[in-house]
């Protein structure tokens, strides 16, 4: 068990890949949005890479140990500290009762992942332990952690001294700008020309209103075909409406004239149309940046996205550990 | 007695609610962060004369951990 001392900004339950299925049924499949991170943070415990462990966002948690264990710290750079000494991330570290570890403010990137020998032991809900907050399912009582919390965890001898290999963990970006897959469509004929290439060369600005929900993009207006302005009415006002529809999950969701993708916790369905869609395999570079960050959006296919996908699966095993 | 008042999370900087020359109490909010939708409150730990700020209203892109407000 762990007690939450300080629950930071907030800091949750997820498992990979999620609660996953129910999209149809509008529940998204949460799960960590840097699960590059995520599996290796479990990987080097010993778990399962989908374990339930926790999420970190922005400013990270201080809990005590209850139980001895095996702990590692991954993702962003909170500067962790195990009894007021600093302790290496992309470890895995011994723990003993009574310990204290306190994550700070994310100094590079902006989640953080702490996995725990024997995983989180929470309900799972819909098959996944991930928390859903907005529809206060999963994780600890459905929400983000609050002090005073004692989180369950499984039993297990867990790992020590194990550390993952610099080659093999996440390039997180130390500039501020980012490079983001994107596939064209569903959408994508309601944009014009120029439209498209002014969305593949623009500096796009996230905004600080962004979250587990959506990413929100400052930056131009866009510009349409003839099917967004010579519509039935039914479709809506706005030439970036649409008659209700299906999301994808990552989808860019032209809300008016401002881009917001759909992420972890995103909504399934809605009236507007999604131009772009951002493939899984580029979340956890939306996961590790920051308000003021700057994208640049990269087109391609579906099978070039699968491929990268299936390069950070295979680096989130045993091979990454030395 | 001198205080440096840290950015505690990056983010963007919301509101700024001291200048230099005033006079605020320990726990007084200073300024206002935000990031995921969420506004971060940042406090004096000890009262005083605020002598610098070095954060504008609006800002956006804030890193973490840099001295925002110097109290003496």
């Amino acid at each position: 068990m762990l007690e939450v001392i300080k629950p930071g900004l907030e800091t949750s339950v997820q498992d990979y890949p999620g609660r996953i299925g129910f999209w149809n049924q509008g529940f998204p499949p949460s799960g960590p949005m840097d699960s590059w991170s995520f599996r290796l943070a479990n990987v080097l415990v010993g778990n399962e890479p989908g374990a339930a462990a926790l999420e970190c966002q922005f400013v990270g948690p201080t809990l005590k140990v209850q139980r001895d264990g095996v702990i590692a710290v991954t993702g962003a750079d909170m500067q962790p500290k195990l009894d007021d000494q600093p302790v290496a991330m992309w470890e895995s570290i011994a723990v003993r009762a009574g310990q204290t570890l306190a994550l700070s403010f994310a100094k590079v990137g902006a989640r953080a992942y702490i996995g725990i020998a024997g995983g989180i032991a929470t309900t799972p809900w819909l098959g996944s332990r991930s928390t859903f907050h907005k529809a206060g399912v999963g994780g600890m009582d459905g929400h983000a952690l609050k002090a005073g919390q004692a989180v369950p965890v499984g039993e297990a001898a867990g790992k020590p001294g194990r550390r993952v290999k610099e080659s093999a963990r996440p390039p997180i970006a130390t500039d501020k700008r980012w490079t983001i897959e994107a596939v064209p469509g569903p959408n994508d004929d309601w944009i014009d020309e120029a439209g498209h290439e002014r969305f593949l060369s623009t500096d796009w600005k996230l905004s600080s209103k962004s979250d587990r929900t959506g990413f929100r993009l400052e930056g131009p207006d866009w510009t349409f075909t003839e099917k967004a302005h010579n519509k039935t009415p039914e479709h809506g006002a706005e030439p970036s409406n649409i008659i209700d529809q299906g999301y994808p999950l990552g989808a860019i969701n032209l809300a008016g004239q401002t881009p917001i993708i759909l992420v972890n916790d995103g909504p399934s369905m809605g009236g507007f149309i999604n131009p772009y869609t951002v493939p899984l395999c580029a979340f956890w570079k939306l996961g590790q940046s920051k308000p003021g960050d700057v994208y640049n959006f990269k087109a391609v296919d579906v099978d070039e996205a699968q491929a990268i996908s299936a390069r950070i699966r295979d680096l989130c095993t045993e091979t990454s550990i030395e | 007695m001198a205080e440096e008042v840290m950015t505690e999370t990056p983010g963007n900087m919301w509101k700024v609610l001291v200048k230099p020359g005033d006079e605020v109490q320990a726990g007084e909010t200073l300024f206002i962060m935000e990031v995921m939708k969420t506004e971060v409150p940042h406090a004096a730990t000890s009262g005083g004369t605020v002598k610098a700020v070095h954060v504008t209203e609006g800002q956006e892109g804030v890193d973490a951990g840099i001295v925002a407000v110097e109290i003496e």
